[in-house]
């Protein structure tokens, strides 16, 4: 399993743990609605290891029970997230409309490679400059969009290489301007 | 004085309280249903699939220790095609990570093994996983080898309802669950850990076993959580 990274955590970063845990605490599902918020407003996106013990230590939650619903839900991030996010899908109507070849091309582009690990049926991979994080997703319920690509958690249908070029363009383009 | 419930388990009537499961009410019965993740004095987890039973009217299996007895209910704890269900739940326990009795501390005293042998599991009919997992033996007392862990969570329930350290918590999902100990840390590290070691008397296999044991000498006393659970319920 993944260590986890490590990131210090500033005193503004505790103060909004505080706040987030004392609106939540109490609630039905406060631990997910707290995880949620504090991934949020960190700037990558992600949850780091001293997060998730202030977060034990003031919501009162297990350090061992917040590991498992960290790791349950593919929402949380344990590793830094890219600037940019491209999400491929990878259901049945997306695969027969060629999105194996979209997320090859993707990760070409991008200079990713699949894990070797045998879990090739779902991914995450940040590239090493920390600009784009790509993923793929079971289904996002636009079959008849298919082949279906998210950019930026905007939906791309009807995807082929060449679109899909065009928008990873658009998205180095825009980081380039100041 | 909760209220009465009259249910049949296996055509014999019997009488139960409200809130009771069909594990409990069988048992009471003097019925056994097989189960690895069951422990008296624990919550019940419904995680091990040996206890499933057969309730008229419903087309489905149902897990006695989870499910609460109704009027009127009427169960089967056996019949042909729940032992061909409990037998490739055990088949399906084998083929899932390395459990090599010959060579395992427990080998003797296991109630994977106990039950296989009961059931006349004799061989499996499902392709090894073989996965490489790893043996954490960073506690000064203790050992934890995932190869021989089902996931009962009894070691989960045990830390967290009698203890109260929770220092074992099920991470990840489906094929890649693992038992961890608080932030996935070696266990020798937790500050959590009491070293009590009630987790490796409740655990079933030889996943959490004692240091310093050789093949077939790690016997385990379930009978320790059992008794301190009760001891708890009549000092609330």
């Amino acid at each position: 399993m993944e260590n986890l990274s490590s990131h210090s955590l500033s005193g503004t970063t505790k103060n909004f743990i505080d706040k987030v845990v004392s609106e939540e605490n109490g609630r039905a599902g406060a631990l997910l609605a707290i995880l949620q918020r504090v991934q949020e407003s960190h700037a990558r996106k992600f949850l780091p290891r001293e997060t998730l013990e202030y977060i034990s230590q003031r919501a009162s939650v297990p350090l061992s029970r917040l590991f498992s619903v960290v790791t349950f839900y593919a929402l949380f991030n344990l590793e830094p997230q890219g600037r940019n996010t491209v999400c491929v899908c990878r259901g049945t109507a997306c695969h027969t409309r060629g999105s194996s070849r979209l997320l090859e091309q993707v990760m070409m582009d991008l200079g990713l490679r699949a894990k070797e690990d045998g879990e090739s049926d779902k991914l995450t991979a940040t590239t090493d400059d920390g600009e784009t994080t790509l993923r793929t997703v079971a289904c996002f319920g636009q079959c008849a969009l298919a082949p279906v690509v998210e950019v930026n958690h905007v939906i791309f249908g009807h995807m082929n290489e060449r679109s899909l070029q065009r928008e990873l363009e658009a998205l180095s383009k825009r980081e380039a301007r100041p | 004085m909760s209220q009465q419930v009259s249910v049949r388990i296996d055509g014999e009537l019997c009488t139960a309280a409200e809130g009771q499961t069909i594990y409990e009410v069988a048992q009471a019965n003097g019925r056994s249903i097989p189960a690895l993740c069951h422990m008296e004095g624990l919550s019940s987890a419904g995680a091990c699939r040996l206890c499933l039973v057969e309730v008229a009217g419903i087309g489905r299996l149902l897990p006695a220790c989870t499910t609460p007895v109704n009027t009127g209910m009427s169960v089967t704890t056996e019949s042909e095609n729940l032992a061909h269900h409990r037998v490739m739940a055990l088949e399906l326990l084998f083929v899932e990570r390395n459990h090599i009795c010959s060579v395992c501390v427990s080998n003797g005293h296991c109630e994977l093994q106990a039950l296989a042998q009961k059931l006349g599991v004799t061989h499996v009919r499902y392709p090894y996983n073989y996965p490489r997992l790893s043996v954490d033996t960073s506690h000064p007392r203790f050992v934890l080898d995932h190869n021989r862990c089902i996931l009962c969570s009894r070691c989960v329930r045990v830390c967290d309802e009698i203890e109260g350290a929770h220092v074992w918590d099920i991470a990840a999902r489906g094929i890649n669950s693992m038992l961890v100990s608080d932030l996935d840390r070696p266990w020798g590290e937790s500050e959590n850990c009491t070293s009590c070691g009630k987790c490796v008397q409740a655990c079933p296999t030889g996943a959490l076993v004692e240091k310093g044991r050789a093949v077939e000498e790690m016997t385990k006393r379930n009978v320790v959580v059992t008794t301190l659970a009760a001891k708890r319920d009549a000092h609330p």
